[in-house]
């Protein structure tokens, strides 16, 4: 035996030197007869043969849901592939969707409870037990709603999972302070504009397949991907759709255009009113749609009469012979041209007019409900899971904006601007306890340190989720979630991706790939850890769910159908559909109410301040394999686009003498300098005005060990955001730059 | 060591295992902290018997400090969690969990007849290695114990043991650290 | 005799990564570079421009992966002790006894494969292969030479290759080049290119396809100009050390 103390003994005794002697006498004659072992490399085997495919899984590495299948072999996760059966994604996933499994394994991944027994900001952590965490939230919690009022609760939720406690703590705890990154620095200006135009959401709902002509404007697809969407844009360029592409950069879409037009940034309003202005003018608008659906075209032919060809020209630094081809293009092809209503879209503080111009633009055209135009297909019906409203009435009373009488259009919660604004002055009230779920808003929201100003004056900071994002170094307690493989939540419903073919609908509810349950670790669901927090708060008569698969299942239940059924099914359930095409959506083209509230009933373009003398602005976008800031820690992602370059016109950079591949920083027109150097492409495909790179990049938690300090934070320079007026998102393309190489600032020729 | 029982062995790989389980009160108790003296003794692994400096005390703060270096050593840790207990962090190319070594793990405890008890539990855990070390021994199969250590088990741990010295100067886990590597290295 | 290969169709590509990081997935690629600084990977996308072509502004990609050349320059330099081979073609049943190095040309569906046990790791094909196809897979401390193998393993059970697969544009067409019927023969047809300049000639049967200026792009800033020097110092090493590894052989066959 190998252990044996008396083993051990005797060679160390002073014999061993004797017989270690003898024994290499003895191998170096050669009696050794042979090798037990042969030399077998290693040989990769691959996902197939004899793993087992496990259905039912919905991705979560960005929100776009695509349907998965998960290849185990002996209960390790593989590989991941698109479910076959999927009528959405198909068999294929993107970049980001593969890269899960290195998601489930990463290593800095939280697993246990932790305490922070540091400085917030500066942790030192200690592992405890689920009662301990729970118990310490829910005191501290019910300490800050006895002093201060559920209101004094703010709430950063993100992602499927952050659904069920975000509604927890505004219905039935009853705060209004919500802030949802997905509405307020993402899409929240374009969906109030197309509620408050057609009355309808507009999602990404534009027929692109079937589209004769498709308008982008700043939307690049390619380097942002949601796969059947892309499939519906390729579909539509296969099928000799005529792509126009506004973007003030060469971006993957504008590569792939029939028509660039180079935009000066923070103009695009100019341009769509002057595209519009042209259609009511040369009477090339859809006359018939917009007389039996419109409202108030009369007052918007009006109040747009202005936006002349030259005027746009002028303020867009486009040619005007370019916006009319742009007027002309979809004239010719109404009804059936896309209009893509865009999903990012919080640009400038001026981005619900933007929005509003789209969604006119699409009306002018008669382009809903159209083969190519703005489409809502109509997915299945399901059953619901609630939080009762107990606590809305106190929430509805306490709501920031609406105490101000500001933002009145609004998405759901509490402007962000005014919940920090609020919390940090204490007035009207003193916002003292602070959840985030799932978001991490040292990246999401603009002046970082406002924000750790914000969460630096909180009695009690709680942080779930899955990773040790740059937020949870400000936690008090820091609860670690199951990630997207190994929970229910969600169930994602939708109709096939080309609504042109066989009308059909799926229901497909994330299910686990994996086990929940290891040893390693005890990270648990949002609904269990909701249902918890609420049975300490007081809260268990209120409990809609006993856990997430009771929820998925009491959803599924609305549809005649269960999880044991799905399973049955391969993970999706499809059904026979309707035919989308025919709906009828009213156009507000003037909008009496947004009027009555004092903002421009009629879509309108307010100037956005100019880059100061030797700046240029700073707007980003994305990289295809990357979700922002959510995916930057995984190890493949990471190895295919390391860093996001920093795109300069070349024209600039040959006066500057900077090449490609020089390191820069930038400094804004604060003097916040960048925290690290970018690295520099130079190229034609850029305006002179304009600084691009990709968002997301510059993790600064050091536990996210692939992820910190990889690329270049453009947030961090994002220190003067604006706020929308209608609906008080931010807008984020504000910041102006200089260059700085060597040490020495370099200012941008005119 | 001086009276070698049969079992020694294979205990003596279950308490290292438990020694790195999270430090709790229910185990960590006088008995505890007296066999690891007593351990430490019989091998004269220093010549200073009270190498333990954490003086080991309920009332004190003591385990409190010991949970939170455990935590930052294996669990989460700002700046950085500095080693995860497993060997794919150290042997695999991504340095990510479940990696072709912990494969490798899984396969040869089942090959011996033994399986880690969750399907979704990561085989290469130091915990699970040092139990099953100790499982092999208990039933007999020391030459196949040896073939794991010098397979798999020293290939990394040497690695995980310099992580955390050279991220940590606390006494107790270097001693155990210590432990791990008389009991496991290879023979002179 | 077959000669499967890919055409990239450029119109229907957005560079989004799928394929390689599928790739990544199905064949346990390693991140990062060797030892000899090579790129791991079997597949890749290279984002090129925007910049000026004579067509006009363009940005396409660089959609890489082994090219399954028809004179491969890799076989030829493996120095690895050939030994007698029998292939069979799986629709006709046809063998054939071929005298191969560690890596080889199929005879007959075209694809260039390497033999892991008997590689001897030294990395003379990834070096001389000018599209940077190859490199070392390192782990386990025995050097293996690693690349597309155009996943026959896969497609021998019916499946797609994972990159193909994966593919959301369906950009990525893998066919047998000598059927005509074949879809990629049709892309063939219409002009898809290969990257190949005066001095690299070695037929890749990787082709791309896509407009005028995105080709140009392509061709400019992708196709090899040169056939890399062989290290010959590292073939003689490798030779070198052919003994040692034939007496294990022997071993394990007493």
């Amino acid at each position: 035996m190998a252990f044996q103390m008396t083993r051990r003994s005797f060679l160390q005794a002073s014999a061993s030197a004797a017989l270690t002697t003898a024994l290499s006498t003895w191998l170096a004659s050669g009696a050794q007869a042979r090798s037990g072992f042969v030399r077998k490399p290693f040989t990769a085997p691959g996902s197939f043969g004899d793993t087992t495919t496990v259905t039912g899984g919905v991705c979560e590495m960005c929100f776009w849901r695509c349907q998965l299948v998960g290849k185990l072999r002996d209960g390790k996760l593989v590989k991941l592939e698109g479910n076959p059966k999927s009528i959405d994604n198909g068999a294929s996933i993107c970049a980001r969707g593969n890269a899960g499994v290195k998601l489930l394994y990463d290593p800095d991944r939280l697993k246990y409870p932790l305490k922070n027994v540091g400085k917030r900001g500066a942790p030192v952590w200690k592992r405890i037990s689920w009662d301990e965490a729970l118990d310490e939230c829910a005191s501290r919690l019910q300490g800050v709603i006895k002093n201060n009022g559920p209101q004094g609760i703010a709430i950063f939720p993100h992602g499927a999972s952050a659904t069920y406690p975000m509604h927890y703590f505004e219905k039935v705890v009853g705060t209004p302070n919500n802030s949802e990154a997905s509405f307020f620095q993402c899409r929240g200006p374009r969906d109030m504009a197309y509620i408050n135009t057609f009355g309808v959401q507009a999602g990404e709902n534009v027929d692109m397949p079937n589209a004769k002509a498709i308008l982008l404007v700043g939307t690049h697809i390619g380097e942002n991907i949601h796969v059947s969407h892309v499939k519906q844009y390729l579909k539509g360029l296969e099928n000799g759709a005529k792509l126009i592409v506004v973007d003030p950069r060469f971006s993957s879409s504008a590569a792939k255009a029939d028509v660039w037009v180079q935009i000066k940034p923070g103009t695009d309003t100019a341009f769509l009113l002057a595209v519009m202005n042209y259609l009511v003018k040369k009477k090339t608008y859809d006359s018939a749609y917009v007389q039996k659906n419109g409202e108030g075209f009369d007052k918007f032919a009006k109040a747009i009469a202005h936006a002349e060809l030259d005027w746009a020209a002028k303020i867009c630094d486009v040619p005007a012979a370019q916006i009319k081809e742009v007027a002309d293009l979809l004239a010719t092809n109404a009804p059936h041209v896309s209009i893509h209503p865009g999903r990012h879209v919080t640009w400038y503080g001026t981005d619900f007019q933007r929005e509003r111009a789209l969604a006119c633009l699409t009306g002018l055209l008669g382009a809903i409900g159209t083969k190519g135009g703005f489409v809502v297909p109509k997915g299945p019906k399901l059953g619901k899971v609630a939080w009762p409203d107990i606590g809305a009435e106190h929430a509805e009373e306490f709501a920031l904006h609406k105490m101000a009488e500001k933002h009145q259009f609004s998405p759901p919660g509490t402007p962000t601007q005014m919940l920090r604004d609020t919390a940090i002055s204490g007035k009207p009230y003193a916002i003292k306890a602070c959840i985030t779920w799932g978001q991490n808003p040292i990246q999401t929201i603009p002046g970082q340190q406002e924000t750790i100003k914000m969460l630096q004056q909180m009695d009690f900071v709680m942080v779930v989720d899955v990773m040790p994002t740059d937020i949870t170094m400000y936690a008090d307690i820091l609860l670690p979630e199951l990630s997207y493989l190994e929970r229910y939540d969600i169930v994602k419903t939708g109709v096939q991706w080309d609504l042109n073919d066989k009308h059909q609908q799926y229901i497909a509810p994330r299910m686990p790939l994996v086990s929940s349950v290891s040893a390693d670790h005890q990270r648990k669901d949002s609904v269990w850890i909701t249902n918890e927090l609420a049975k300490r708060l007081g809260h268990t008569k209120q409990i809609p769910a006993p856990s997430a698969e009771a929820m998925v299942d009491k959803i599924l239940a609305g549809a005649q159908l269960s999880v044991a059924q799905i399973r049955k099914e391969d993970g999706i359930h499809l059904q026979s559909g309707t035919d989308p095409y025919g709906m009828v959506y009213p156009v507000r083209f003037f909008n009496e109410d947004l009027a009555d509230a004092g903002y421009s009933g009629a879509p309108s373009y307010t100037p956005v301040a100019e880059p100061p003398q030797g700046f240029a602005r700073l707007v980003y976008g994305r990289v295809p394999v990357h979700t922002f800031n959510r995916t930057m820690n995984n190890v493949w992602l990471n190895a295919e686009i390391p860093e996001n370059p920093i795109w300069l016109n070349q024209t600039t950079a040959e006066k500057l003498g900077l090449k490609n591949g020089d390191r820069i920083n930038l400094v804004n027109q604060d003097g916040v300098v960048s925290v690290k150097a970018g690295v520099l492409k130079v190229t034609l495909g850029i305006r002179k005005d304009t600084i691009f790179t990709a968002h997301g990049y510059g993790t600064k938690n050091p536990a996210m060990t692939n992820g910190v300090n990889k690329g270049f934070d453009d947030q961090a320079l994002i220190t003067n955001p604006a706020v929308d007026p209608e609906t008080g998102a931010h807008g984020m393309r504000t910041s102006f730059v200089r260059i700085m190489k060597d040490g020495k600032v370099l200012s941008i020729p005119a | 060591m001086n009276c070698p029982q049969s079992e020694t062995p294979a205990s003596l790989y279950r308490f290292l295992a438990q020694s790195f389980r999270y430090p709790e009160q229910a185990w960590l108790t006088e008995p505890y902290f007296d066999l690891l003296g007593n351990i430490k003794q019989n091998l004269a692994l220093n010549s200073d018997a009270t190498g333990l400096h954490w003086n080991y005390n309920a009332e004190s703060d003591g385990l409190e400090l010991l949970q939170i270096e455990y935590t930052r050593l294996f669990i989460n840790a700002a700046p950085a969690v500095i080693a995860p207990p497993y060997s794919s962090i150290y042997l695999d190319h991504e340095g990510n969990l479940y990696g072709q070594s912990a494969v490798w793990v899984k396969q040869f405890y089942q090959l011996h007849g033994f399986d880690v008890e969750g399907e979704g539990d990561i085989p290469d855990h130091l915990v699970l290695e040092l139990e099953f070390l100790a499982l092999l021994i208990e039933e007999q199969q020391g030459d196949k114990a040896e073939q794991f250590l010098n397979e798999h088990f020293r290939r990394w741990f040497p690695l995980f043991r310099e992580r955390v010295l050279s991220g940590s100067t606390n006494q107790f886990y270097s001693t155990l650290l210590t432990l791990v590597d008389f009991f496991t290295r290879e023979e002179p | 005799m077959s000669q499967y290969g890919m055409v990239i169709d450029l119109n229907k590509c957005v560079g989004c990564h799928a394929c390689s990081v599928a790739c990544r997935a199905e064949w346990d690629v390693p991140v990062g570079l060797d030892s000899a600084n090579r790129k791991q990977r079997r597949n890749w996308v290279e984002r090129l421009g925007p910049d000026a072509t004579p067509h006009g502004l363009a940005s396409t990609y660089y959609v890489g992966l082994c090219n399954h050349c028809d004179s491969p320059v890799c076989v030829e330099s493996c120095p690895a002790d050939k030994v007698a081979v029998t292939f069979s073609d799986p629709k006709t049943g046809e063998k054939k006894t071929l005298s191969v190095a560690a890596t080889w040309k199929d005879p007959f569906n075209g694809t260039v494969q390497i033999d892991k046990e008997r590689c001897l790791g030294c990395g003379a094909c990834a070096d001389s292969c000018p599209y940077t196809a190859r490199y070392l897979f390192e782990e386990g401390g025995v050097p293996k030479a690693d690349k597309c193998t155009l996943c026959v393993e896969r497609t021998a059970v019916g499946l797609e290759p994972a990159c193909v697969q994966t593919c959301l544009a369906r950009a990525r067409i893998c066919g047998d080049l000598n059927d005509k019927k074949a879809e990629i023969s049709q892309y063939v047809g219409k002009g898809a290119v290969r990257l190949e300049s005066a001095k690299v000639k070695i037929g890749p049967n990787v082709r791309y396809y896509g407009k005028k200026k995105d080709i140009s792009l392509l061709t400019q800033n992708s196709t090899p100009t040169a056939l890399a020097e062989v290290n010959y110092r590292r073939i003689f090493m490798a030779r070198m050390l052919r003994p040692s590894l034939k007496q294990l052989g022997s071993f394990k066959l007493s």
